[in-house]
């Protein structure tokens, strides 16, 4: 272009007049802007070619249509990249999160955001209407309400720009899959309701609840190729809000059910504890009578033994010594002592008792 | 001159460009094309990605579809089952167009909206058709081997399946599955009742229940208590006889001497007997006071 520039000069000398000579003045500065935009228009279309990646998106290259790249490579990670202009190249980006998130569409009543925050309900009519409270059936045909959240991984997302779409034509973007995985959020809750009773779902096993229907959305993923990985289902289940009283009720009738259990079961225990305790000392006691008894026939054993030879030496005297001896130690101890003597004609003393020791009662008036 | 080549290249550039956005279309992943020649759609669909040649407008024609799977969900419906209860359902699908060029034909130029509107029909009469075989026990039911709500599901999709092949639609169900099962609103109240009686029931029976485990607890447990004494006190006559048998090989030292014995055991008998709240009553015959009677006779021991 330079070349051109040169090319040009020798052109002004041939002009004749100043009108002409103004007019190519004013054509070559007009040229050389042209020369200049068009410089910066293809500067600015390579340059346009450049484009980020941020770090919560990916992004494809569709070159005339066709995925640049093979397998995994197709997808472009954060950072800066280049593409050739359109039409020859798309740049698809595809707003992808770690963990994404999405909610059963049904079996909660109708509500909105700002009843959620303020933790209120709507006002409960007498019964539910089907196109604008959802609910669940269940398997002892109650009605519950109940909702399930689900947290998922996007396994590959070609899978998911390239295979589902919501509907809106001729976009890439998740939309598809979500809405996929809603619904499959959406049956799990259905088909697992169906097979628990409310009494289950409600409160008896709650986990067990959420883990069928996380396994029915894993399922249903894996069946339909949604090419996620589910990672978690929280389920929270509630009575209708006609009944929250009476099943509030029942609940506390159990929990008082319960009580009198425990109570029992620690009356049991103390019971059973105090009888432990009586049994030990009886047996102890009988331990220590029997001991108390080996050893007490023992030591007479054994006094006798001492004994026998001093009896066999003068049996007479030494009954007669241990009788006295014995008397001189009751006579020692005993509280009262009455000397009785025989009458001199050798015939004994009579001694009436008086066995009834109560006072003689006074004779009355009436019984003479 | 270059000035003038440089313009011819320049031209050519424009000339290529607008030649191929004229003789050329792009089929970008995920698509799939139809091609018509003076209206006619082409038999084969270009269901591959990349740039294919056309002749320009008006002889031929792109019309491009989406070929991914779509998601599609019928109206909440009302249908009765074999046992005569209303039940309503609500169907989703993921459904594809497999065939384009069919689907081109059949559908006005390709409308998705008018093939929906078919498809909610077809569900509609299928899930009727299907329901309507089952009892209520197939679709609500605590028993896993009775529960059929998958074999419905699947009944639904076959039956709706089958139908697109045969009116050779274009179209194909990936996946079907109910989203929505209620009952009509009438119903629910009544149902609300039944579980109130069901609620009552149990809060009384907690109570009852409770109160009688709670005593039989109770009771067992009184039972083992006594039965724990009666054991120790077994025991306890079990631990004296076995002291008894172990006295009783000590008292064979007693046979020695028999009389020496039961003098001994009187002897000592006779001194816890007479304690310090007894009264003795004696004569003189008592020793020592025989003392008084007679002194004893001073007789050489032998």
């Amino acid at each position: 272009m330079s070349d051109h520039d040169h090319h040009d000069h020798p052109h002004p000398p041939e002009t004749q007049d100043a009108g002409s000579q103004a007019l190519a003045e004013a054509l070559r500065s007009s040229f050389v802007i042209v020369k200049f935009a068009m410089a910066a228009l293809v500067l600015v279309i390579l340059g346009a070619g450049f484009f980020t990646v941020g770090p919560q998106e990916k992004a494809v290259i569709l070159r005339f249509g066709k995925p640049l790249g093979e397998g995994q490579k197709m997808l472009l990670g954060a950072g800066l990249h280049w593409s050739l202009p359109y039409p020859i190249d798309e740049v698809v980006r595809i707003p992808i999160t770690e963990i994404q998130q999405v909610r059963s569409t049904v079996g909660w009543y109708a509500t909105t955001p700002e009843m959620e925050l303020a933790s209120t309900e709507p006002p409960a009519g007498p019964s539910l209407n089907p196109q604008i409270d959802g609910y669940v059936i269940t398997a002892d045909r109650n009605i519950v309400h109940t909702r399930a959240t689900v947290l998922y991984r996007i396994d590959d997302p070609r899978t998911a720009i390239f295979n589902f779409t919501s509907g809106t034509n001729h976009t890439f973007n998740l939309a598809g899959v979500s809405n996929a995985v809603q619904n499959a959020a959406n049956n799990a809750l259905i088909l697992t309701a169906v097979r628990f009773n409310v009494d289950d779902i409600l409160t008896r096993d709650v986990a067990g609840f959420q883990d069928a229907v996380k396994a029915r959305v894993n399922d249903l993923a894996e069946r339909e190729h949604l090419g996620v990985t589910v990672d978690q289902v929280q389920v929270q289940s509630v009575a209708p809000r006609q009944l929250k009283d009476v099943f509030a009720q029942v609940t506390i009738a159990r929990q008082n059910y319960d009580k009198l259990i425990n109570d029992a079961q620690s009356k049991t225990n103390q019971i059973l504890n105090e009888a432990g305790a009586l049994a030990t000392s009886i047996t102890n006691a009988a331990e220590s009578a029997r001991t108390r008894f080996v050893t007490g026939v023992e030591s007479d054993a054994k006094a006798f033994t001492e004994l026998l030879p001093k009896y066999e030496r003068n049996p007479n005297l030494f009954a007669q010594m241990e009788l006295t001896k014995a008397m001189s130690m009751i006579l020692t101890n005993v509280g009262e002592k009455k000397f009785l003597p025989t009458h001199a004609d050798g015939k004994p003393v009579e001694l009436r008792l008086m066995l009834n020791n109560e006072p003689p009662q006074p004779k009355s008036a009436a019984n003479p | 001159m270059r000035k003038n080549l440089i313009t011819i290249i320049i031209a050519a550039v424009l000339v290529v460009i607008f030649a191929l956005l004229l003789f050329t279309f792009q089929v970008r992943q995920s698509e799939v094309a139809v091609l018509t020649t003076f209206g006619k759609p082409a038999a084969n669909n270009i269901d591959q990605p990349n740039l294919y040649f056309k002749w320009p407008w008006p002889v031929q024609q792109v019309y491009r579809f989406d070929q991914r799977v779509q998601n599609f969900e019928d109206k909440f419906s009302e249908n009765y089952t074999a046992d005569h209860n209303t039940v309503l359902t609500g169907v989703y699908v993921g459904w594809r167009i497999s065939d384009a060029s069919r689907f081109f034909q059949v559908w006005h130029g390709g409308s998705v909206a008018a093939a929906q509107q078919q498809l909610e029909t077809m569900l509609r009469s299928a899930t009727l058709a299907v329901v309507a075989n089952h009892n209520l026990a197939d679709i609500v039911n605590p028993d896993p081997a009775q529960l059929k709500f998958e074999a419905v599901e699947n009944e639904i999709k076959a039956k709706v399946q089958s139908e697109l092949a045969a009116n050779n639609y274009g179209m194909s169900i990936e996946f079907l599955g109910i989203k929505k099962l209620g009952l009509p609103e009438s119903v629910t109240q009544t149902v609300f009742d039944r579980m109130k009686s069901e609620r009552q029931k149990y809060i009384s029976e907690a109570q009852f229940k409770g109160e009688a485990e709670a005593t039989k607890i109770k009771s067992a447990a009184e039972r083992q208590a006594a039965d724990v004494i009666t054991d120790a006190e077994a025991a306890a006559t079990r631990i004296k006889g076995q002291g008894e048998a172990e006295a009783a090989k000590t008292l064979s030292v007693f046979q020695q001497n028999p009389e020496l014995a039961i003098f001994l055991l009187q002897l000592e008998a006779l001194k816890s007997s007479l304690n310090q709240k007894s009264t003795l009553i004696f004569d003189e015959r008592t020793p020592p006071f025989s003392l008084f009677q007679n002194l004893p006779a001073n007789t050489p021991t032998k």
